[in-house]
């Protein structure tokens, strides 16, 4: 996860005018973070779940504003969002399918719910299907080994999955989207 | 009095007591203990009389208690919170602890930091804490600040855990208005001054996926921004932690076993679990232990240290799953090595690393596997999660991690060759911070992960692999002499 090479310095980072850090980011950073910690860095991991929170990924621009709230340097921004699986460096399906592969739950049958994925979304480990709705990745423990197997689908933790319970929410999720839950700006 | 060898003799639940668990309740029956109904239930009051006692005094009673850190290494809380330096005034004078009661805000800034990260394959027990009874373990929070003069306490919850942060910080708001924490904290305004006493603070800060930071000095990275790359120790983190000041660092469910300890004592907690069978130091106290894999019923359930696996197994979750025999079980997260066929009545106590030849008691959280298990496969699980997990500081953990991985999924495939076998066992071996290669216990982990899988199931690996393939020496063509 650590060994993500940078771009040389000469990377074009692609902008757009409006800024990613709403006025509410920035509040609540300044606000709610800044007097927490001893350190401006410190809100660092704070600040980036913002932004992935409300835009599914973290565009360098946004490191870049990051950087310049917290006055930290932008390579120390870009080290950190590399080092954490959970932000997401470029943009993702509408919601990441997220199947538990540890131990307690590949021996609970996780194989069968992550074909069950792949056939049902016609990707593969990894992709993102076309219409841009479900990214599937498999992870490392949820910490749900009791209920195993289980997965995360968005922020929701579903557990005792079977495969026809994997493509049932699958479904419902799907018409969620179609219904503009889950949208990011 | 202190039991030598394991009897049951629990009549109800203490980190449960709220959070209905066979065989004292019904799942079906857990809900969210709101402030409201944690003080019913003499919630809070654990702290009133801590706050009562010196400092000195709450420190001494836990360190009695032999209280024994839950997180994994097992460290006694008490030993570890008198590591702390003195609190020091404004003009560097220590403050003694009679003239620390009345003070305004600490004078010197130290912390805690509360290891909520939870993610070591096959663990589930905080979380079941942080699910329902959020205030027990914001009380043992509470306390622990308040016998270590702490003036900031940073709960680090796994980035996963979405529904949990949301729980404790409902209860933080709960826990504000009600004036534990804050300015106007119950700690802070003693009834028979008044005045202001000392100030705890308490938040969450969020991870964002990376297991390395469970462990002490790489939470601590990630709490100041940084990349969760543990640190070299010494300095200890009580000298100098976060932000480089005095810093304690303490497991969720070890923090929530206080509240008991100062209410009833240090000597209700010794009557639970036992000494230690080979002259160690006891393992005393009840325990969370999440039974996961191939049992009937899973789930978690609070025991006294030193049950035997196959009671918890055959007792408390039904038996192996559909009437099979037991293969072998995961100690206590998969950092902790497998107990073998034949150590099917291990008990489940800070000795069984000693005893039954595997790292630890780690979190007390078997996975249990059945006759039909594929070993080999296992390992293979197992190492593919430290391959993913190292955070890549130190070569011998990042590089042979990925050798492991590779070695094992050619073991498991037939491809591999005796030899293989022999290069698998040497690369675990060389690794961690016991070999002293490596900086934190990541790499002990997938040492013994993967060499107690190999030297307990031998014959399964020895199974898979073909002989190893001698070339005779050859002297043709350009290279002949
Ligand atoms: C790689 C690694 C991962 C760890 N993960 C956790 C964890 O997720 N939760 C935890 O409480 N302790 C974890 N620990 C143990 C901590 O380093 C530390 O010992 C513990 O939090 C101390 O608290 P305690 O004394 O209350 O147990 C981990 C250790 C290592 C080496
Ligand atoms: S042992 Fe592994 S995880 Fe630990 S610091 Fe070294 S490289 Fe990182
Ligand atoms: S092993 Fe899948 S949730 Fe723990």
């Amino acid at each position: 996860m650590a060994w993500i090479t940078k771009q040389s310095a000469t990377e074009q980072i692609e902008r757009r005018e409006e800024p990613y850090l709403t006025d509410e980011m920035k509040r609540a950073i300044n606000e709610d973070y800044r007097p927490r910690y001893e350190t401006t860095m410190a809100c660092l991991l704070p600040a980036l779940h913002l932004v992935q929170h409300a835009y599914g990924w973290i565009p360098r621009q946004a490191m870049l504003e990051i950087a310049e709230i917290l006055d930290v340097k932008p390579a120390d921004v870009f080290d950190t969002a590399t080092f954490y699986e959970e932000y997401w460096l470029h943009p993702k399906g509408k919601v990441v399918v997220s199947v538990c592969r540890s131990i307690a739950c590949e021996f609970c049958g996780q194989r069968e719910i992550t074909q069950a994925c792949k056939e049902k979304l016609g990707i593969d480990v990894g992709e993102t299907t076309e219409d841009d709705k479900f990214t599937l990745i498999e992870l490392e423990c949820l910490g749900s080994c009791g209920t195993a197997p289980a997965a995360l689908v968005g922020e929701t933790l579903h557990e005792n999955l079977t495969p026809a319970r994997m493509l049932e929410i699958l479904d419902e999720v799907s018409k969620e989207i179609d219904a503009g839950k889950h949208e990011h700006h | 009095m202190p039991k030598k060898t394991y009897s049951d003799s629990l009549e109800r639940h203490w980190l449960l007591k709220n959070i209905p668990t066979p065989p004292f309740g019904k799942i079906s029956d857990r809900r969210i203990v709101s402030y409201d109904d944690y003080v019913k239930n003499k919630g809070y009051e654990s702290l009133r009389k801590a706050i009562s006692m010196t400092p000195a005094d709450v420190i001494n009673e836990v360190k009695t208690s032999m209280l024994r850190g839950r997180g994994g290494a097992g460290f006694p809380t008490g030993l570890k919170w008198t590591f702390l330096p003195p609190v020091k005034d404004a003009e560097g004078n220590d403050v003694k602890d009679d003239e620390y009661a009345g003070r305004e805000a600490p004078v010197t800034e130290r912390y805690l930091a509360i290891n909520a990260d939870e993610s070591e394959p096959g663990t589930f027990k905080d979380r079941l804490l942080m699910d329902f009874d959020p205030h027990l373990v914001l009380e043992g929070i509470a306390i622990c600040c308040y016998a270590c003069k702490l003036s900031k306490a940073y709960i680090f919850i796994r980035g996963e855990y979405h529904h949990q942060a949301n729980v404790l910080e409902n209860a933080l708001k709960e826990a504000y208005a009600k004036g534990i924490f804050g300015p106007k904290g119950l700690v802070n305004s003693d009834s028979n001054t008044g005045g202001p006493r000392f100030q705890v603070d308490c938040y969450v800060h969020r991870g964002a996926g990376a297991y390395i930071c469970g462990e002490e000095t790489g939470l601590l990275e990630a709490l100041e921004g940084k990349r969760g790359w543990p640190r070299i120790k010494p300095p200890f983190p009580a000298l100098k932690g976060l932000f480089g000041k005095p810093t304690i660092i303490n497991n969720v469910e070890t923090l929530a076993h206080l509240p008991d300890i100062i209410t009833h004592g240090s000597s209700f907690f010794m009557e639970q679990g036992v000494e230690s069978a080979i002259g160690g130091p006891p393992s005393y106290g009840t325990k969370l232990m999440g039974v996961s894999g191939h049992v009937e019923r899973p789930g978690v359930f609070e025991c006294e240290l030193g049950i035997p696996l196959r009671e918890l197994v055959e007792k408390h979750c039904g038996g192996i799953r559909g009437g099979k025999r037991f293969k072998g079980a995961i100690a206590g997260g998969v950092s902790m090595g497998i107990l073998g066929t034949d150590q099917y009545d291990a008990e489940m106590d800070f000795d069984i690393g000693r005893k039954y030849n595997v790292l630890g008691l780690g979190t007390a959280c078997p996975t249990v596997f059945d006759e039909d298990t594929d070993m080999v496969a296992v390992a293979r699980n197992i190492s593919r999660f430290f391959k993913h997990e190292s955070c890549g500081q130190c070569t011998p953990c990042r590089e042979g991690s990925g050798w492991l991985y590779q070695l094992l999924t050619r073991i498991e495939s037939g491809d591999a060759r005796t030899k293989d076998l022999d290069m698998a066992l040497e690369v675990a071996t060389s690794m961690g911070s016991m070999p002293g290669t490596t900086i934190c216990g990541l790499a002990d982990g997938n040492n013994w992960a993967v060499r107690t899988i190999m030297n307990k199931f031998p014959d399964e690996f020895e199974a898979r692999v073909r002989p190893t393939y001698v070339p005779v020496k050859m002297s043709v063509g350009a290279g002949a002499r």
